[in-house]
């Protein structure tokens, strides 16, 4: 396993000094601080940019703390998926197509090392920028709007977390699988398009990591049901650990595909 | 203006930054880059005016990486 | 003679096309082959066989006598356009070649600038590898698959891509390393591999058509001739007339060429002196490998 940790420095050096190790926590961050932003001070933002006669106002139904939490992660459920899927999209694919595979293919290194040194280093930027986002969205939230207990908080970002696992091992194992046009399709059918689904159908099951988002918010508000929410946190890591073997596979089976 | 003089320019504050640092380090790279997807300048454009989403597109879209 | 690695039947076959067809040689240890044919003569997919990056269609390769093994543990291999990480400098790249070969830490590091000393990069050892020339890139390559010392190195047209000057100095760093490694390499220009080549494998549409050391290739193609050279064109026709073997001439610059029933050196040379013709010079030819190259590719 030492290759693990060569290809680990490797992949880290990578994404700090393409600076996605920057870039994508500060997106994250910027929403966490603008979504209770702008929803606090909407009607004073309205009232200086737009000409809304005195009549046509309406009232602002007043949000709750915990309502700004989740339309934080609802941003992040569209624009941050979009930012994992396109960022990480090449990150095995690439390196077949330009050939820079070809010098570490030629290696005696294990696939699942390889396959492992970037879903680590990709779950820790991914996760590390969600956590970051919304802790300051917290912060924000409780300036803003009014508590959040940590309880409820930390229960709803854990929870999360294991979403955007499941997202991040579905963009590796996609690039893995297919060139990277390909991967970035499928990753966001998978992440997007499903959850699209699951929202509109998905009242006739309870149990899919689809699910895994909304049970996150019922943390704020109450509790998920125990059941279903354990049950979709098991068949999540199911999917995960099955994805990452997927991953290995096809990373090595697509060995063969680099330019030489 | 005057209805935006009740917002706290410290709670806004921390938002520019995010974006003035997302501008810089995008200018940064571009400007180190050896080579852009289209025009360089044109990347450059897009990072200054393109408000948070500019640097976002060329880090995502711009930057031709190997 | 150890052998290192034999290659039976190799047959890689991509949907209709064979790339290699039956393919099947050895190589001795601390020898050096070259691996000559025109382009897509299936020297790349021979190489990338033998690299471990692709699998044959049929037939095995036995590494130290152990069939279809784990190659990766004991090769080098340079791609014919090596590709690197833009981001990473030489001496970092070098290095983690070095410690994903098994090379632990401390021996990488030192091994990785060593390499790239002998290589001749030594005053980039820590430039970011995104700025460097073709022909760095070569030599980076090949640093990085001579770094841990593997028995066996695989290279796939080393210097076709250098100018006169680098090819000169990286064939003899080549030269430097056979005392330690089984080399094979792939080329197209053939001076490259008349100067440093114990075997010659010649491909041709996926076939190798011809194999042994260069001088039993060239024995067996070699067409060998004197060539004299007169001062005069009248000297040249004259020994054309009167010479006591079948000599033909050809162009004013009095060139014969002495083709059928060869003589002796010595016997020409006392004809020459009772001649009475001026000569210039007096020369025995041997075929180029161009030449080999060319009746070999046109053999069949």
């Amino acid at each position: 396993m030492r290759d693990l940790l060569v290809l680990f420095q490797k992949e880290w050096r990578e994404n700090t000094r393409n600076y996605k190790i920057l870039w994508i926590p500060l997106i994250f961050v910027f929403f966490g601080i603008t979504e209770p932003v702008t929803n606090h001070y909407l009607p004073q933002i309205l009232e200086a940019v737009g000409n809304i006669p005195e009549d046509a106002m309406f009232p602002f139904p007043e949000f709750t703390a915990a309502q700004i939490l989740m339309s934080t992660m609802g941003q992040y459920q569209f624009i941050g998926m979009l930012v994992l899927v396109l960022g990480f999209m090449g990150t095995i694919s690439r390196e077949r197509k330009n050939g820079t595979g070809t010098l570490l293919y030629v290696r005696p290194i294990s696939f699942f090392s390889y396959f492992l040194s970037k879903w680590k280093v990709v779950s820790i930027i991914a996760i590390g920028s969600v956590w970051l986002g919304l802790l300051t969205s917290w912060y924000y939230t409780e300036l803003l709007f009014g508590n959040v207990p940590a309880s409820d908080f930390f229960a709803f970002a854990g929870t999360y977390s294991v979403w955007i696992l499941f997202v991040v091992t579905v963009v590796l194992a996609a690039s893995a699988w297919l060139p990277t046009g390909g991967a970035a399709g499928v990753s966001l059918a998978l992440v997007l398009v499903i959850q699209i689904i699951d929202s509109l159908l998905g009242t006739y099951w309870t149990i899919s990591p689809w699910k895994i988002s909304t049970y996150a918010t019922q943390w704020l508000t109450g509790s998920p049901t125990m059941g279903d929410f354990w049950w979709s946190m098991a068949v999540t890591i199911i999917a995960i650990i099955a994805l990452m073997i997927f991953g290995t596979w096809m990373s090595k089976r697509n060995a063969s595909k680099t330019k030489v | 203006m005057e209805a935006l003089q009740g917002i706290s320019w410290g709670i806004i504050a921390p938002i520019l930054v995010i974006q003035l640092i997302l501008l810089i380090i995008a200018l940064i790279d571009l400007s180190k880059i050896n080579q852009t997807n289209g025009p360089k300048w044109l990347w450059a454009i897009i990072v200054i005016l393109g408000s948070i989403w500019g640097p976002v597109l060329y880090f995502v879209i711009g930057r031709k990486q190997s | 003679m150890t052998l290192i690695l034999q290659a039976e039947h190799l047959t890689k076959i991509y949907g209709a096309e064979h790339a290699v067809k039956d393919v099947s040689f050895s190589l001795a240890e601390k020898s050096s082959t070259a691996l000559i044919g025109p382009n897509g003569a299936g020297k790349t997919t021979t190489l990338s066989m033998l690299a471990g990056l692709l699998n044959q269609t049929t037939g095995t390769i036995s590494l130290n006598g152990e069939t279809n093994p784990d190659v990766r543990k004991s090769i080098g291999f340079l791609p014919q356009y090596p590709q690197f990480f833009s981001w990473l400098t030489a001496l970092e790249f070098t290095e983690m070649a070095a410690k994903l070969s098994g090379m632990d830490s401390k021996h990488a590091k030192i091994e990785a600038q060593k390499t790239l000393e002998f290589v001749g990069l030594g005053e980039a050892l820590k430039k970011k590898t995104g700025t460097f020339s073709g022909g760095m890139k070569q030599r980076l390559g090949l640093a990085q698959a001579i770094v841990h010392k593997p028995k066996l190195l695989l290279l796939d047209e080393p210097v076709s891509a250098l100018d006169p000057v680098g090819r000169r100095e990286v064939m003899d760093l080549l030269k430097n390393l056979q005392q330690d490694m089984t080399i094979l390499y792939s080329t197209h220009i053939l001076n490259d591999a008349e100067e440093m080549t114990d075997q010659l494998l010649f491909l041709r549409k996926g076939e190798l058509v011809e194999q042994g050391s260069l001088g039993d290739v060239r024995a067996k193609y070699d067409s060998p001739r004197y060539l004299v050279e007169f001062t005069s064109e009248e000297d040249a026709l004259n020994f054309a007339a009167r010479a006591p073997w079948k000599v033909s001439y050809r162009g004013t610059l009095g060139l014969i060429d002495i083709t059928n029933g060869l003589p002796e050196m010595k016997d020409l040379l006392g004809y020459l002196a009772g001649s009475g013709l001026t000569v210039r010079k007096a020369e025995r030819q041997t075929a180029s490998l161009e030449e080999i190259f060319l009746k070999v590719a046109g053999r069949r």
